[in-house]
């Protein structure tokens, strides 16, 4: 087993780190403080060919893959989660289109999401429950040429900037994908809602009143939808957000260890106690088997591996991860005393970025169970 | 411009990770194993000045090294933000060479290259930083050299006129090709690679040159070839030590003259 990475592999990684230095290190407390879409940055990234990483380069991607987004989306999240959590959805609906969508569809859609020119949501949820797909009460009628959507899609990431949106509506006693694009009568958007972390990531409702959309906008086959979303959800959904998580604690770990070392008690550094050196052991070995687990999933995927063959690394990525962020962050607080509660000092970020890891592309409950139902099949 | 672009650069430890070095006082060499080595920093700045003006220039931009085997990193980084080709001087008998063996072995890659206009190098590195490198490199091919180099404006295809900073000014030069040119960081900020580029990079070619590829006798680079050779190597620790002085202004100007006249400073 070679642990390595590819000689590209590690440039990127280099160059993702020295990015997220200079755009986003200076900035990252005043982003925060200001809660605004970071679209100028993204923009930046898109430049360097980070935003269509996994889409191929016939659709103006870059193709690098999966362990290379992996890596992206740490080095990001390190420094500022928001930005790596950008990836995470924006990539859902960009793997969706060019694993289900039309040759057509993909030439309209995949060029301008990989320049960023244009924004993607993907959305499943509704106020009836994230958990549980029969809450989808959002429906999907065909009348001659199009269909006619209503209904109402809740904590939708991007949704108030978005472009474009994937959504799932139930055609019939099934449930079906669609695109709908930004100016389509009856598609609006509600404004950002008040979420306490990942501050930049502007999370809203989708709302669809007798919107009519073209038959060609269906994504997938009809009665479908809930394999083209979950597809997406489970190989970058939620591959990104354990990347998030990941780097959300990697960026508390590294605080907390410069802080253990600087502060000084009792005439040498609080590093020096063991109380203090057992908090850290813990964040390093849960970081190091978390990082590992990320890498093994994303290494699957880009061996060729279908997210459902994937699915128990995919799985165990989601759910570590998310599960050991918010613990780390929790830590370094500790370790950093009464300091650590100022958000100045940069973690209190990462405790409140790490909580919207639980629910985001599934709970860690769905991801146990779907665990569990793999063991006992 | 009638000619190429070289541009020299050379691996050094990773800035964050100086403080992991440590000194073979035996052999008075610096240990770099396990610390991540990079391109010299301001050789970054020197490749993009390079870069730019191959945008204007249309000429092709070569990049240049001596060192061992792993040195081969730093040139596919360079490769990845854009030179055409690189040539990686690699030969053990480059090996342990002061600023005048390789300014030599430098100079030979540079003549075997053929067709160079313009040697860019960084002002000085981060790990010996005796900045001498590119005006020895400049005598040895006969080329004029400017150092400390903020700004560079082509002009004709004959010269350049660059800009160094002086005290509150700056000085303008025009130096006609070739020429070496040696960079500061203020003259730009080095880019990003992309994913495309980092991609495109492998398929570019590194030629590893020896010392006889470089047509220079192996008597004259590295260690045999240094005038300079290594005496003695110690670690030094630096001890400051501050005193605050209390009382009236005249009581602690007086108490300061004291205490430099005891430790017969003034
Ligand atoms: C930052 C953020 C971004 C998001 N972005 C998007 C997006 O872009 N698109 C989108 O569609 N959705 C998005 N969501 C919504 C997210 O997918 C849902 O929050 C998630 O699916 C859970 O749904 P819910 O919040 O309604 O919780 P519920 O489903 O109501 O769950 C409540 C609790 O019950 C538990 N639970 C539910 N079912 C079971 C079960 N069978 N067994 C055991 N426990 C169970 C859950 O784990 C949870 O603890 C986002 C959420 C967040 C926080
Ligand atoms: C601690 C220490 C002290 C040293 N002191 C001396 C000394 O006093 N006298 C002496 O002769 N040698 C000295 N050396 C050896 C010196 O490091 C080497 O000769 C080295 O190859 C070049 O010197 P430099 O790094 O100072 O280059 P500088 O002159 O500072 O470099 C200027 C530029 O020259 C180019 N360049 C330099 N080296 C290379 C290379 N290998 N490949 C391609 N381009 C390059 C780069 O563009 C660089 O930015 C010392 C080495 C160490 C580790």
């Amino acid at each position: 087993m070679d642990f390595n990475l590819t000689r590209e592999q590690e440039m990127l990684r280099d160059m993702v780190r020295e990015f997220a230095q200079r755009e986003l290190a200076p900035k990252a407390l005043a982003l925060d403080a200001k809660g605004e879409f970071i679209h100028d940055i993204i923009k930046k990234t898109a430049e360097l060919g980070l935003v269509g990483i996994i889409t191929s380069k016939e659709f103006g991607g870059t193709g690098m893959g999966h362990l290379a987004r992996m890596l992206m989306i740490e080095e990001l999240s390190r420094i500022y989660a928001s930005l790596g959590f950008f990836f995470q959805t924006g990539q859902i609906g960009m793997y969706a289109i060019e694993n289900f969508g039309t040759p057509e569809q993909k030439q309209k859609y995949l060029p301008a999401l990989c320049k960023a020119d244009k924004i993607i949501s993907t959305a499943l949820t509704e106020a009836g429950g994230g958990s549980d797909p029969s809450a989808i009460q959002t429906t999907a009628e065909l009348k001659g040429d199009e269909y006619i959507i209503n209904g109402r899609k809740v904590m939708i990431s991007e949704a108030p900037v978005c472009d474009l949106a994937i959504i799932v509506a139930k055609t019939g006693d099934k449930f079906s994908a669609f695109i709908v694009e930004k100016g389509t009568p009856g598609f609006t958007t509600s404004g950002k809602e008040n979420y306490v972390g990942l501050r930049s990531l502007p999370v809203g409702d989708l709302v669809f009143t007798n919107c009519k959309v073209p038959k060609a906008n269906l994504l997938g086959q009809e009665g479908k939808g809930l394999a083209v979303a979950i597809g997406g959800i489970s190989a970058v959904g939620r591959t990104g957000v354990a990347g998030v998580a990941l780097g959300t604690a990697e960026g508390a770990y590294a605080a907390a260890v410069k802080y253990a070392k600087e502060r000084k008690l009792y005439g040498k550094p609080i590093a020096e106690l063991q109380a203090i050196q057992y908090m850290l052991v813990d964040c390093n070995m849960e970081i190091e088997t978390a990082r590992w687990l990320c890498y093994k999933a994303a290494v699957l995927l880009d061996q060729g591996k279908s997210p459902r063959d994937a699915g128990d690394d995919i799985t165990r990525c989601k759910l570590y991860s998310c599960d050991i962020a918010s613990k780390v962050a929790l830590r370094a607080i500790q370790i950093m005393g009464g300091y650590g509660t100022i958000p100045q000092y940069e973690i209190t970020r990462r405790l409140n970025d790490s909580i919207e890891l639980f629910t985001a592309a599934g709970t860690q409950e769905i991801m146990k169970n779907t665990l569990a139902r793999s063991i006992i099949a | 411009m009638p000619g190429d672009i070289a541009v020299c650069i050379k691996q050094v430890p990773h800035p964050d990770c100086l403080a992991k070095l440590s000194l073979d006082a035996a052999r008075g060499t610096v240990n770099r194993e396990g610390v991540p080595a990079v391109i010299n920093p301001v050789d970054r700045n020197a490749v993009e000045a390079s870069l730019r003006l191959r945008e204007k220039l249309r000429n092709r931009v070569i990049a240049l090294t001596m060192g061992p085997p792993a040195a081969r990193k730093a040139l596919e980084d360079a490769l990845a933000m854009g030179a055409d080709y690189a040539v990686h001087l690699c030969d053990r008998a480059f090996a342990g060479a002061d600023t005048l063996a390789t300014a030599r072995a430098l100079a030979g890659g540079i003549r075997s290259t053929g067709g160079i206009a313009l040697i860019i190098c960084g002002n000085t590195t981060i790990d010996s930083g005796t900045g001498q490198v590119a005006a020895q490199l400049a005598e040895m091919l006969d080329f004029p050299c400017v150092t400390d180099i903020e700004e560079i404006m082509p002009e004709d295809g004959a010269s350049l006129l660059v800009k160094r900073a002086w005290e509150q000014g700056d000085i303008r030069v025009r130096v006609r090709l070739p020429a070496v040119l040696a960079v500061n960081a203020k003259i730009n900020q080095p880019r990003l690679p992309n994913v495309l580029d980092i991609m495109a990079a492998r398929q570019k070619e590194i030629k590893e040159w020896c010392a006889a590829d470089a047509k220079v006798e192996a008597g004259c680079v590295g260690l045999a070839g240094s005038p300079t050779q290594f005496w003695q190597a110690g670690e030094f620790h630096a001890r400051r030590q501050g005193e605050i002085l209390r009382g009236s202004p005249d009581e602690m100007v007086a108490a300061a003259v004291d205490k430099l006249k005891k430790l017969e400073l003034i």
